[in-house]
């Protein structure tokens, strides 16, 4: 019995062989058409925010590819290139989805994610030829440390800009009294405790703190970035101790912060993108225009203009900001004095006067 | 430790203990369906799986058809048509239950992602209006007293139902004939055979009550509590399910009693913001807290004594 | 013939080739009938079961690729998903022939990636003679350890261990997070994973670790199957011989048959429950010391979501617990975690797909499928069947006596 196994294994391992040897082919490109390739985080493509984002930027610059038929999505051929996604579902996946894409030959390799950094600076050392991209982070080796590669663009995001426009907001109206109970607390429902979450959250409670000294700030994780309803339990908690104004940073999960903010009849913050239309509660949405920072590294690409290394994002570059979304409750737009003192914060943070720190402050 | 002293504080609050109450019924519902199955003798492990399928049918009919009671309605039909695949493997084919519990939470995990895939592309599912939710109710008068009336008459309708469930359960399972019946199959299937009774009946009936008991809590998670369906949104509370329905020995309001425990587990765990500990082990609590429940307070576990043992006829 | 007098006679052992096929064709007859009825659900939902199983055959043998995915490279994926699996499926398997269910394995195999880690990153200097053997040892010896918790626990309270092996994988999750997000095992730097293992702690890759040289047209850092391979198959093997020829192996076999009958034939009950956990265990905590030491170098935040130990279930029942059929079920399993992957860009179907297959498989083997479907068959003359040959259920609390089937004999 045990020999035929042995047999068997060695048929199998001779087929494997040959296999192997026959089909060693390499991409077949013979259209000249740019190829770029997305691989999402683990969020999924349905976060409203984050991969979404990055989602829309190829889809703004594809004319085919799959990114064309995710549904949502319009692909109008800005830059003319052949745009792929592939959604990670677990972190294993990121170097067999970067290698992939690579391997076939693709032009420009998008990862987008900070969790993705040491396997696309696997990755990108081992294709030199192939330009890589990375959203919120460095193609760097095991110790997240830049490997500073020539092929290798970091696309990287002053969150904490973003962050404190809202947190000024949300302690402008505590001051003045505009808020729904006045009770001088607010909260943050952050996902898990990674530098982007944190860089938000960070500027959100310094802007706060610096509109309304007395505010109180809560700051919680859900530890999840995609099941609504923890970011609701905790916002939900933060909402039972009075917190007021909800900063969702929790991705597709945080969708469940603002909906128990709208439960609640208190308002809160959206994310990433403009999600206005995720509740009636979102007065406005601290901004991070990831498809405008994807656009811009497949035009480099394109008009071969690549710059290797920190390409960053800020208000500098209007890639940052916020944006007002819904009315106040009794149906009022956002009070033109407190949306000058914002906007003074942020030409402040613009020209250096003022700068919100990248870590959550210890208070 | 501050941190005690953070969930003492919290623990006096109203606001905990309704959240408890809240969570812990959706612990109860799979818990219930287990006690019935196992009772009749066929060994469930399934529920993750069955509310699992519950929740994403329940999504799915409630944004087409706008209407949070047909879709729980069908969320309970799509838990009952799983439970339905494990009596058959499990009573038909009198294959190791225990096996087949698990191939049914993995293979309900797999069908609902690849059904988002077939039905929405690379989108997602889609969020349900707050109108077309599984309604909070808050009892009139009543929920005006101080501290109790926030507690239990400011809930979820399902939570409602579920206290109900659990009553009736109870009553049903150990005050009527019907009761003793489903008891004797779970404890001497030869004798209740010879006695007239039909095993295979009321196996097939415990297992798919249990599957609908899943499914509606599939749907009061989703539609009750969230507003949509994200892949393996169960987390794992089928199996918190399984012990609770172990830790109470089988019966309704031990279950009960466990999920209290184990909602209050998540419950601490929402108010991390105000806990000075490190929000990760404030998940851990649930999970340990089963253990050591398990371990060192319950004493031996008895279960019916054909659980788990396909019936033969014939055979003794 | 008369009234009945029957003569017995001994059956004629049937030659080689006809036992194996006999023994193959139950888990071989179910991942057919699963990739069927697999095919069905895609036919259909509206999409191309053929495409479909193209993108598996590509990702995991590297067979029928379109897309100019390169076969080697799929291939060297396919046997690094099944390393772990291997020694995952033996952690199960083990306790299966006690008539215990290890639904704990992914947990054991947790504490074994942070014990492996914190070793591996802690005494980085020692050399790598000495490092490496630490580092899996103590991987084993932490997965042992997370094990007999719940041995413990069913031998001296009775506690149910399907329940106190799941508690214990939630717990061992949140574990790993609190290590790795702000806690001891974080670098300064707020990167939600370890520091990376010294070299010397690394288990070498087949091919050099230079990305010069290319082999199959690609750099040869890309092939990341490694060493762990070895330890696998000697996993399986050690296994093999402990169950059969070692007098513990006796007693867990007959442990699995009937607690009643075992403790007639003087076998201590609580002692080898407790032991059989702690060798599970440490078969787990192996696999993820090498996944560490092999693969990933450090311990990020993909651990918390790593799914290795329940697919070992499947892969312990696939195998029908033997050793040579867990490391056919893992290379088969590999290989569709590596297809789903081809099989998700290219077809554009959900890498899910691979769940629902495997969650058939299981319903195929655990019903014996194949049995009731060839007992329709008139003419095939066999007997009507009893219980399927599967795992002993909840064997300890109530005596299930189906065992799983010798080696090479036919399920009976």
């Amino acid at each position: 019995m045990v020999r035929w196994v042995r047999v068997l294994g060695l048929v199998v391992v001779a087929v494997v062989f040959v296999a192997a040897c026959g089909s060693t082919s390499s991409a077949t490109n013979t259209t000249p058409k740019i190829k770029v390739g997305l691989v999402t985080d683990t969020g999924g493509l349905n976060d409203k925010s984050f991969n979404h984002l990055a989602a829309l930027g190829l889809a703004k610059a594809a004319s085919t590819g799959t990114i064309c038929s995710v549904g949502g999505l319009q692909c109008s051929g800005g830059l003319s290139v052949q745009g792929d996604v592939v959604e990670s579902k677990t972190g294993d996946e990121y170097v067999p989805n970067l290698t992939n894409f690579a391997t076939k030959g693709y032009d420009l390799v998008i990862g987008n994610g900070f969790l993705m950094q040491p396997a696309i600076g696997t990755v990108a050392k081992e294709f030199p030829n192939v330009k890589f991209a990375i959203v919120d982070g460095y193609c760097s080796d095991a110790n997240f440390n830049d490997l500073k590669l020539s092929n290798c663009m970091d696309l990287l995001f002053k969150e904490q800009e973003s962050g404190a426009l809202v947190g000024a907001i949300a302690g402008l109206l505590e001051k003045a009294k505009k808020a729904p109970k006045n009770t001088n607390v607010i909260g943050a429902v952050g996902g898990i405790s990674i530098p982007p979450v944190n860089h938000y959250i960070a500027g959100y409670k310094w802007a706060a703190e610096l509109e309304d000294p007395g505010v109180k700030v809560l700051v919680g994780y859900s530890n999840d970035f995609n099941a609504t309803d923890k970011c609701k339990g905790v916002a939900n908690s933060q909402i039972g101790q009075g917190a007021e104004f909800i900063f969702q940073v929790a991705g597709g999960c945080g969708l469940g912060a603002l909906q128990a903010a709208g439960q609640a009849k208190v308002y809160s913050f959206g994310v990433d993108a403009d999600q206005k239309d995720a509740d009636a509660s979102v007065i406005a949405s601290a901004l991070k225009k990831v498809d405008v920072a994807v656009y811009d590294a497949i035009q480099a690409v394109v008009k071969s203009s690549f710059q290797a290394g920190e390409n960053r994002f800020s208000l500098q570059n209007d890639a940052t900001g916020y944006q007002i979304d819904n009315p106040l409750s009794d149906g009022s737009q956002l009070p033109s004095d407190i949306k000058a003192a914002v906007d003074k914060l942020a030409a402040d943070i613009k020209s250096g006067a003022q700068t919100p720190p990248a870590d959550i402050p210890t208070t | 430790m501050t941190a005690i002293g953070d969930i003492l504080h919290l623990l006096v609050t109203a606001n905990l203990w309704q959240s408890v109450l809240a969570l812990s019924a959706l612990l109860l519902l799979p818990a219930l369906g287990g006690v019935i199955s196992e009772r009749s003798g066929v060994v469930n492990i399934a529920m993750e799986g069955m509310m699992l399928t519950g929740a994403f049918f329940a999504v799915y009919a409630d944004l087409h058809l706008h209407n949070p009671w047909l879709a729980a309605l069908l969320a309970m039909l799509a838990g009952a048509l799983m439970a339905l695949i494990h009596a058959v493997v499990s009573i038909r084919f009198r294959a190791d239950q225990i096996v087949s519990g698990i191939a049914i939470n993995i293979f309900a995990a797999g069908l609902t992602v690849f059904l988002i895939g077939r039905l929405y592309g690379l989108q997602d599912v889609g969020h349900i209006q707050n109108s077309e939710a599984l309604p909070q109710i808050v009892i009139p008068g009543l929920s005006s007293i101080p501290f109790i009336g926030q507690v239990l008459f400011n809930q979820n309708v399902i939570v409602y139902v579920a206290l109900i469930i659990l009553v009736l359960t109870h009553v049903v399972l150990f005050r009527t004939r019907l009761g003793l019946r489903v008891r004797s199959v779970g404890e001497h299937p030869q004798a209740a055979d010879t006695a007239g009774i039909n095993v295979f009946r009321l196996r097939y009936g415990a297992v798919i009550i249990s599957g609908i008991l899943s499914g509606l809590a599939g749907a009061y998670l989703a539609i009750g509590i969230s507003n949509t369906f994200v892949p393996n949104m169960t987390d794992g509370r089928g199996y918190i399910a399984l012990a609770a329905m172990i830790f109470g020995k089988w019966t309704p309001f031990g279950a009960f009693i466990a999920c209290l425990i184990f909602g209050l587990g998540e419950a601490i765990y929402y108010n991390n913001s105000i806990i000075h500990a490190s929000p990760y082990l404030l998940s851990a609590l649930p999970y340990i807290l089963t253990l050591v429940v398990i371990a060192g307070l319950v004493g031996r576990s008895i279960p019916p004594a054909a659980d788990g043992l396909p019936y033969v006829p014939g055979e003794e | 013939m008369g009234t009945g007098a029957v003569v017995a006679r001994p059956r004629p052992r049937l030659p080689g080739i006809v036992r194996l096929a006999r023994g193959l064709a139950m888990p071989v007859g179910s991942v057919l009938f699963a990739f069927v009825a697999g095919g069905v659900i895609v036919f259909v939902t509206g999409a191309n079961p053929l495409g479909a199983y193209q993108g598996l055959l590509c990702g995991g043998a590297g067979l029928a690729c379109a897309q100019g995915e390169n076969s080697a490279l799929q291939i060297s994926n396919s046997l690094v998903y099944a390393i772990p699996l291997v020694m995952c499926g033996v952690a199960v398997a083990l306790p299966f022939r006690a008539g215990l269910f290890n639904i704990g394995a992914e947990g054991q195999l947790l504490a074994g990636t942070i014990t492996a880690t914190a070793i591996g990153v802690h005494f980085a200097a020692w050399p790598a003679v000495i490092l490496l053997p630490v580092v899996l040892v103590g991987g084993a010896v932490a997965g042992a350890l997370w094990a007999g918790i719940a041995g413990v626990l069913k031998a001296t309270t009775g506690a149910h261990e399907v329940v106190t092996t799941i508690m214990l994988n939630y717990a061992a999750q949140w574990l790993l997070r609190f290590l790795i997000i702000g806690g001891p095992l974080q670098p300064p730097g707020e990167f939600s994973a370890s520091a990376p293992i010294g070299g010397n702690a690394r288990l070498p890759t087949f091919l050099p670790n230079d990305s010069s040289v290319i082999v199959f047209g690609l750099p040869a850092t890309v092939y990341r199957v490694h060493t762990g391979l070895i330890i696998a198959v000697l996993a399986a093997a050690v296994f093999a011989i402990l169950l059969w020829r070692t007098s513990l192996g006796y007693e867990i076999r007959a442990l699995g048959q009937s607690q009643k009958a075992a403790r007639y034939a003087g076998v201590s009950v609580r002692r080898t429950v407790i032991v059989t956990m702690l060798i599970a265990g440490a078969f787990a905590g192996l696999a993820g010391a090498a996944q560490i030491a092999g693969v990933d170098h450090q311990m990020t935040d993909k651990y918390f979501s790593d799914t290795t130990g329940f697919d070992a279930i499947a892969v312990a029942l696939l195998g029908l617990g033997s050793a040579v059929g867990i490391v056919l079920a893992a290379l088969l399993f590999g290989a569709l975690h590596s297809g789903g992957a081809v099989m998700q860009s290219d077809a554009g179907i959900s890498s899910n797909l691979v769940l629902v297959l495997q969650a058939l498989i299981l319903f195929s083997i655990a019903a014996n499928f194949l049995g009731a479907i060839l007992r329709q068959i008139p003419g095939l003359g066999r007997r009507p069947s009893a219980p399927a040959p599967t795992a002993p259920g909840a064997a300890l609390v109530t005596e299930a006596s189906t065992a799983l089937p010798e080696e090479g004999e036919p399920a009976t």
